[in-house]
């Protein structure tokens, strides 16, 4: 384990990474919510929550400068004592945790509904689980070489988008922007969640060095994401009318099962299965923040034993939500403490930051 | 007790992390003079030693008959002594230049490895006539080129490196010679090209070999064996070549190579996994071709991996992909198998693993009728006899060939292993197994180092330059550049104009 | 160092914890037909078509047939009479009966959207008569019925003679409130099965049916296309000698719709259609290699083709379906607003359209 230390992220690595941490479950359900929430091309809204997450990052990136790429818990402890922070990480770790467990849950939940609909779901967590906490135990480093094949494994599914050619029709897309929708703060906070997963960059400082062209490659990251993202959609939207993608719980799901190759059909079948090497990483670094915050809490207990009790806890917890709306209230009610969490914490250690350095200032003159 | 001190060893941390110290004791100095008494006495109940007395010039010989070269032996030493004078006997002496030796330990070891020990008065020689029974030069027999040198290593480890030597005029390829194995002594020697290997691996490579403590390395597969990064995995973490030109493409590339004598095989370290798809007939072709043919050793990998799984997982769960037009022939040929598609699939799976090793031990003669027979039985009876489908005899019979595409025979015996668990998973979970067990793979093959070095290089680190000499075979005015991962100093490997 | 002892129990799990949903193949009765007819008390009749692949017997498919309140109501009492597990991911045809869907489809077709297991590109038709009966029958010289059905509108609709209808398009023209889905019409003809027309829908109700005669034109008019054969008499000789008759084959088309408000508020479609062919066959007086005397053919062909699209749109008008479309092009030449304050479906009988169709034929066969 002492590689990890050693080596450093490289900037591509960091963007697959961030990519893949990115891109989940919520994809195959964006589409819906676009229509739902922003009605007529509302296949744009996504590049505005790009940006919107690309003003987090920037805020990220300048913890990072001005940190000189400390990590958090330096900053932090550095300032406030330990037992003030001790409730703060235990609850981040809570959080974390919990939303790598509840996304799990909900992509098994929905490959239930296309295959094995009375095997115990739980099976399935169980052996995802399992992959989950092998990779944590692997280090940072050797995740991110994961994430990068995982990422080669996965990502000729956008060409896949191609198919729809024939079928895809601008005059569908319609001439109206935004309309037929039914905004609510509470859905478009659901949308912005599909983005998340770049915040987990918080906790990758000790990790980089200059080379990693940190905030940069994040935000490449976080480009390629929105982009691929909204590029998925505008097919969506141009391929199911408006009100029909209102009607889909699982639209790109279905534009999957419109796939046929002479050899093969019902794509869905096979292709959801891919979809589950970018949930693996969503879920892995979520609970690899929450195992980097007990570490902080435990300096004294081994990494592999903290990561058995995550998992352990999370595939506990896991038994609580039993369907798949359940699963997703806990998901939003998660992501939007997340949404919270990913804007508060950089600005909270800017704070601490400027204290630091006004403190400092005068003491050195 | 003693589990719950494992139990607290996994859950905390050391306190102080122990080093562990080389115990690396200075090797014996054995100075006791070398006497003609105490040599008899080591090889007392060796009947193969020879023991030759010349009272007239009071010489002793002490040697191993069937080490030594005969015709050396008669024309410089026997016959000298047996005629000459005293006279003759110095000149003979002065004109072999013989060793002499102070230490009794290394005289027995010069025997052993075929010198002829020459007692003279209190003064000790050894003559090195080492010429043993060896196998001729010849064709590798797991490693066939089309195009390309025929030439294989072979168990001699001097041989071996002559071919090496032959290949490379450069004072620049430095040999290490170490010794493994404390029953054995084996030799091996180490390797690379200086200036433009990276001296870290070579260090490494020493210092791992001289760690090994065991009776005997027999080959060089069980030697890389006890150098292993990982030694849980299934995956060879080290290439092993017969083939002395990919050998030499493998030093002239910054890499480490190592012979170990009585082995033909040949190692080179560091190595990744993409490197087991190349063959050195790549190099020979035109590039498009083989380009093309290494495309192809990774679609073969992806069948060999995938395609008898997948048709467990379709017809056990998926029965919704099978298309319009193979579903009736798909159900047709199932119908009348007893078995669930997972045991029909091990079942055939088994068989064609038996009829390889069937064929691999059989001489080459009788290997051939065991093919035929074996595949008429398969082939033909069992479909018949309605214990398995027409189409799963496809799906293994091609996954099988394509797992021979794959031209190192240590990886392919690794993939044909695991496609065993993806069958398993496939008819477990269906899709999701399979690509659970996909998952599972690439995370054991991203933990993996070779000689500290990731084992996925070039695709994580990701070093899209060395992708036109791993997944393509670009064009020779392409590749100017030595693979990344060996790290070399000396980058630049083609300076030709174009 | 517990790398070993993880990945036993990993194996140890797999080979406790598999899966109990198994669908293996040979088990399982994969409907490859359903046909759907009214019966009485709004209850649905509903037959399936399974085929067999068992070369034991001689039976190529099983039918079940049972009466019920929905889809799945039925589905369960024709479960009981069969040894295989009942499974719809196979499904290709679905046939529905005229008079089921003169009352209204949906809630077949809503219970088939819910399904997972129904793919998208399930093909969707009407029958003229009795489904059951068409289903059911036995032609003598043809596939097993449901294959052959299902190859029939296949073909069908790759050359154009009726129009693709999957679930997935029908859907799709259902929710989208400027066009109204459509589905062919299949109907018994003695041995054999034949094409009746085009079925047009007021969103999951059968309204109106276009004739054989006219698919072709209806496709031209509907959107781009590039396969088709079309034969036209250009004019009745006065004593029926020398009549001049023209087909010609694949044919490309594309279509452009315009869309103006004239003054007093009436909306204008102008529809641009231009269609290419080959002539296989023309019998008349005109030299086709001359081109003065090509183009007065091309001209005849366009004005014969441009009379009955006027009339064939008349007749959709007339119906109040608006079954190629026209409603996008209205709805994304003005607002938002305007569009929702417009009521489509009655203002579509008041818009003005105008079809205009230009020919050109790309060659002309061996002659000259």
């Amino acid at each position: 384990m002492n590689t990890e230390t050693k080596e450093k992220l490289s900037p591509f690595h960091t963007t697959i990474l961030v990519h893949m941490i990115q891109t989940g479950v919520m994809a195959l359900i964006l589409p819906q919510l676009l229509a739902e929430t922003f009605g007529t091309n509302g296949w744009i809204t996504v590049l505005g929550f790009g940006l919107i997450a690309t003003i987090n990052i920037l805020l990220i990136g300048a913890v990072y400068k001005l940190g000189k790429g400390r990590s958090i818990f330096q900053i932090l402890e550095q300032s406030i004592p330990k037992f003030m922070l001790v409730p703060v990480y235990l609850a981040l770790a809570i959080v974390w945790s919990m939303l790598g467990c509840m996304a799990g849950k909900e992509y098994i939940l929905i490959f239930q509904m296309y295959a094995f609909p009375t095997t115990d779901p739980m099976e399935f967590k169980f052996i995802m689980d399992l992959l989950v906490f092998w990779l944590l135990t692997k280090g940072l480093y050797n995740i991110t070489k994961a994430s990068t094949v995982f990422f080669g494994l996965f990502v000729w599914m956008f060409l896949l988008l191609f198919f729809f050619y024939t079928d895809f029709s601008w005059s569908r897309l319609t001439p109206f922007l935004f309309k037929g929708g039914h905004f609510t703060y509470l859905e478009s906070m659901d949308i912005y969640s599909s983005l998340l997963g770049y915040e987990v960059v918080l906790l990758m400082f000790a990790y980089t060095n200059k080379k990693t062209k940190f905030v940069k490659s994040v935000l490449i990251g976080n480009g390629m994401t929105t982009l691929t993202y909204s590029y998925l959609s505008i097919v969506t939207f141009g391929v199911f009318s408006l009100e029909q993608l209102k009607n889909k719980a699982f639209p790109v799901l279905e534009m999957l099962a419109y796939i046929r190759f002479p050899f093969m059909e019902r794509m869905e079948n096979l292709l959801y299965g891919f979809v589950l090497f970018t949930v693996l990483f969503s879920i892995l670094m979520y609970e690899w923040c929450a195992l980097e915050v007990l570490k902080q809490i435990f300096p004294k207990l081994k990494a592999n034993f903290l990561a058995f009790i995550v998992m352990l806890t999370c595939f506990l917890i896991a038994y609580i939500p039993k369907t798949l709306n359940e699963v997703g209230d806990w998901l939003s009610t998660l992501s939007m403490i997340e949404s919270g969490i990913a804007f508060g914490l950089p600005i909270l250690l800017l704070v601490v930051l400027m204290f630091q350095k006004m403190g400092r200032s005068p003491a050195h003159e | 007790m003693t589990f719950s001190k494992a139990l607290r060893n996994m859950i905390v941390k050391e306190s102080a992390s122990q080093t562990n110290q080389d115990d690396q004791s200075p090797p014996e100095q054995d100075s006791k003079p070398p006497t003609l008494a105490h040599t008899l006495e080591e090889f007392v109940d060796c009947s193969d030693i020879t023991h030759r007395t010349f009272p007239d010039h009071q010489i002793d010989l002490v040697y191993f008959d069937q080490l030594t070269d005969k015709d050396k032996l008669s024309r410089h030493i026997l016959s000298p002594l047996l005629s000459g004078s005293d006279e003759d006997v110095a000149k003979m002496v002065k004109h072999l230049q013989p060793f002499k030796t102070t230490s009794s330990k290394t005289l027995i070891l010069d025997v052993l490895s075929g010198g002829i020990a020459v007692f003279h008065g209190p003064d000790a020689y050894v003559f090195d006539v080492y010429s043993p029974e060896a196998r001729a030069i010849s064709q590798s027999e797991t490693e066939t080129v089309i195009t390309g040198p025929h030439d294989a290593f072979t168990e001699q480890i001097n041989t071996s490196l002559a071919m090496i030597r032959a290949r490379l005029k450069s004072s620049h390829l430095k040999v290490i010679k170490l010794s493994v194995g404390e029953v054995s002594k084996t030799d091996v020697y180490l390797l690379y090209i200086k200036d433009i290997v990276n001296m870290k691996f070579v260090e490494e490579a020493k210092k791992r070999i001289q760690q090994i403590e065991v009776d005997a390395i027999l080959d060089t597969n069980m030697l890389i064996q006890y150098m292993d990064d990982n030694k849980y995995s299934i995956f060879p973490q080290y290439l092993t070549s017969e083939r002395p030109d990919a050998i030499v493409s493998k030093l002239v590339a910054g890499r480490v190579a190592g012979i170990v004598d009585g082995s033909p095989s040949v190692l080179s370290l560091p190595t990744s996994f993409f490197e087991f798809f190349s063959s050195s007939d790549d190099y020979y072709q035109r590039w498009i071709l083989g380009s093309a043919i290494r495309l192809l050793r990774f679609i073969a990998f992806v069948i060999t991996i995938s395609f008898t799984a997948l048709y467990v997982s379709v017809t056990t769960f998926h029965y919704e992909m099978i298309p319009e037009n193979l579903l009736m022939t798909l159900t047709e040929s199932r119908s009348r198998v007893p078995f669930p598609p997972l045991y029909e699939a091990l079942l055939m799976e088994v068989t064609i693993e038996l009829l390889r090793e069937a064929g691999a031990r059989l001489p080459t003669k009788i290997g051939q009728t065991i093919g035929i027979v074996g595949g008429i039985v398969i082939g033909q009876a069992a479909v018949q006899a309605g214990l398995t489908s027409n189409i799963l005899i496809i799906a293994v019979a091609s996954s099988a060939i394509a797992s021979f595409v794959i031209p190192s025979y240590v990886m392919s015996a690794s993939i044909r292993l695991i496609r065993f668990g993806l069958i398993m998973l496939a008819g477990f979970l269906g899709n999701l197994g399979l690509v659970f067990g996909i998952a599972a793979i690439v995370i054991h093959l991203s933990g993996l180092t070779s000689m500290g070095t990731s084992y996925l290089n070039p695709v994580a680190p990701f070093k899209p330059k060395d992708w036109k000499d791993i997944f393509i075979r670009a064009p020779f005015t392409a590749l100017r550049e030595r693979p990344s991962q060996s790290s070399s100093p000396n980058v630049m490997r083609n300076k030709t104009k174009e | 160092m517990n790398r070993l002892p993880i990945s036993l129990l990993a194996i140890l799990m797999l080979v406790v914890l598999p899966g109990c949903d198994y669908r293996i193949l040979e088990r399982i009765g994969f409907t490859y037909a359903a046909s759907y007819d009214a019966a009485p008390q709004n209850q649905v009749e509903i037959t399936v078509s399974i085929p067999r692949a068992e070369p034991t017997i001689k039976v190529k498919r099983e039918l079940h047939s049972a009466i019920g309140q929905s889809s799945k109501d039925a589905r369960i009492k024709f479960a009981n009479e069969t040894d295989l597990l009942l499974v719809n991911g196979q499904i290709r045809v679905l046939l529905y009966s005229e008079a089921l869907a003169r009352k209204d489809l949906s809630n077949e077709i809503n219970s088939i959207l819910r399904d997972t297991s129904i793919s998208p590109l399930v093909k969707i038709t009407l029958v003229n008569g009795n489904a059951k009966e068409l289903l059911s029958k036995n032609y003598k010289q043809h596939l097993s019925t449901d294959k052959y059905i299902n190859r029939l509108l296949e073909k069908s609709s790759s050359n154009h003679r009726i129009p693709r209808t999957t679930l997935y398009e029908f859907e799709r023209d259902y929710y989208d409130d400027g066009i109204d889905p459509i589905a062919p019409i299949l109907k018994e003809a003695g041995e054999d099965i034949a094409v009746d027309g085009i079925a047009l829908f007021q969103d999951y109700k059968y309204i109106a049916k276009i004739s054989n005669r006219d698919a072709l034109l209806f496709s031209i008019l509907r959107g781009k296309f590039k396969k088709g054969d079309m034969s036209l008499v250009l004019s009745r000789g006065e004593d029926g000698s020398s009549s001049e008759y023209i087909m010609f084959t694949s044919v490309l088309s594309n279509r452009k719709v315009h869309v103006e408000r004239r003054a007093g508020g009436t909306i204008h479609v102008t529809i641009n259609a231009n269609f290419k062919g080959s002539v296989h066959e023309y019998i008349g007086n005109k030299k086709l290699s001359v081109d003065a005397q090509r183009h007065e053919v091309e001209s005849k062909v366009s004005e014969i083709m441009t009379e009955s699209a006027n009339r064939l749109v008349k007749q959709l008008q007339l119906h109040k379906v608006d079954s190629l479309g026209i409603g996008i092009h209205v709805r994304n030449s003005m607002s938002y607003e305007a569009w929702k304050k417009l009521n489509w479906r009655e203002e579509y009988q008041k818009v003005e359209i105008e079809c205009k169709l230009h020919f050109k034929a790309k060659d002309y066969g061996k002659i000259r």
